[in-house]
């Protein structure tokens, strides 16, 4: 009987130790299921201290001056050619919601930024998110106090563009560094370096014509596309502040 | 209170890992590329604790890590692992500069073990297309990453080693520390 009770005492179910080891486990699947939202939360006060100024970088300025004059430009062409249905697409400035980066990897595997606005505030996934110069990313995930934002040069991210001057949609992906590639599904089509890429008026994710970059190189035209990289006016490593734009497409 | 501290050292520390990996200050970084943080501590914690708890603190580490990023496609849980299993194998050195640079070393080729799972694992989601645009800037990213988790390792990891181990040491009435 004694024999019987001390084996029973030695069964793993009677370890503390295993009891703690899967109250951990079961902790960390839930984080990673609810995609890190208590974590990121927890980083969010404790970075607090040390969030972004008001003011931003001489850099910036510049992203802004060239980002205005080509938006200006942009919005006058399409007056003429979407006068009927512009009214539909437009969206007053109340829908946006100005945030902070309070995390950012703009380097590495990893090509993310987080905001210290989160469902609280009213960002839903898929909110577009534009810094001085353009178009940054989409929000991917939300937490209670913030949201992730897949940036454009993310591997993973695809989005739909213009070519302005040639009048053609194409797609932008990202590539792991610094200059995503715009994929042009027509080998005929005249892309040159300097031409201006914006937002897609066709793409069901964006809204349209949101300056993204400038061609910065083109690549021998493969098969049935041809490949550029892609500049972008907008520079994740260097913003500060960015806006959600939490409009309806 | 500084007793607590010092009990939860571990676990503290556990915690701060992620902190880092979102922090990711770029003063500390090369080419816009961060060391591999979770290694340093992985390391004198599978050293001290063995392979078995080198496998479940990777997984954990991978887990955690993973929720903080945004590919769902990829995980880091593999390249963790298989360092938990590989560090717990490893002695510490009683030559103080050798034991230094061998933590850089290990740290290093851990960091490159890491890298490369990941880096297949972009590859195989990409298998489909044929221009492998991702294969320079991810061979530059393993490069770097490699550079720095070596350079910062024997710093971080002899410091966490003696912590881990004057821990322990007190637990156990000093019989880890020789």
């Amino acid at each position: 009987m004694l024999d019987i009770r001390r084996i029973s005492t030695n069964r793993w179910w009677h370890k503390k130790k295993t009891w703690r080891f899967l109250g951990i486990f079961f902790i960390l699947i839930f984080l990673r299921i609810s995609k890190g939202s208590l974590y990121k939360d927890f980083y969010f006060f404790i970075s607090k201290p040390f969030w972004p100024g008001q003011f931003q970088k001489e850099v910036i300025i510049n992203s802004i001056e060239k980002e205005s004059l080509i938006k200006i430009d942009l919005l006058k062409k399409d007056n003429i050619r979407l006068r009927e249905i512009l009214s539909l697409q437009q969206s007053s400035n109340n829908d946006n919601i100005s945030a902070a980066v309070i995390s950012r990897k703009t380097g590495s595997w990893w090509r993310q930024i987080i905001l210290n606005k989160g469902s609280k505030d009213g960002v839903e996934i898929g909110n577009t998110v534009v810094g001085p110069g353009g178009l940054l990313g989409r929000v991917q995930s939300t937490s209670f106090f913030t949201s992730s934002v897949r940036l454009l040069t993310s591997p993973e991210s695809k989005v739909g563009v213009w070519v302005d001057r040639f009048q053609i949609n194409g797609l932008l992906v990202g590539s792991g560094d610094d200059h995503p590639n715009l994929i042009i599904y027509s080998k005929d089509a005249d892309i040159k370096v300097g031409d201006f890429v914006s937002s897609s008026p066709a793409s069901t994710l964006l809204p349209s014509n949101i300056p993204i970059g400038i061609i910065k190189s083109i690549e021998e035209p493969f098969q049935t596309k041809k490949t550029a990289k892609v500049l972008l006016l907008a520079k994740p490593h260097a913003i500060d502040w960015v806006q959600i734009l939490n409009s309806k497409i | 209170m500084n007793k607590f501290l010092k009990k939860r050292l571990s676990i503290i520390s556990f915690i701060l890992i992620p902190i880092i990996f979102l922090w990711h200050p770029n003063w500390l970084g090369f080419l816009g590329i961060q060391p591999y943080w979770p290694l340093f501590w992985l390391l004198p914690w599978s050293m001290i604790n063995g392979s078995i708890n080198g496998i479940i603190f990777g997984l954990f580490l991978g887990l955690i890590l993973d929720s903080v990023t945004l590919d769902s496609n990829f995980t880091q849980i593999p390249g963790l692992i298989f360092c938990g299993v590989w560090f717990g194998r490893i002695k510490p050195h009683s030559d103080f500069l050798v034991g230094h640079f061998r933590y850089g070393l290990i740290c290093a080729f851990g960091s490159f073990l890491c890298g490369t799972s990941f880096f297949f694992q972009i590859l195989f989601k990409n298998f489909s297309d044929i221009n492998f645009l991702v294969v320079i800037p991810s061979v530059q990213n393993i490069l770097a990453e490699v550079f720095l988790t070596g350079l910062f390792a024997p710093l971080i990891c002899s410091q966490l080693l003696r912590l881990f181990k004057s821990f322990i040491g007190e637990k156990h009435g000093n019989k880890f520390l020789y």
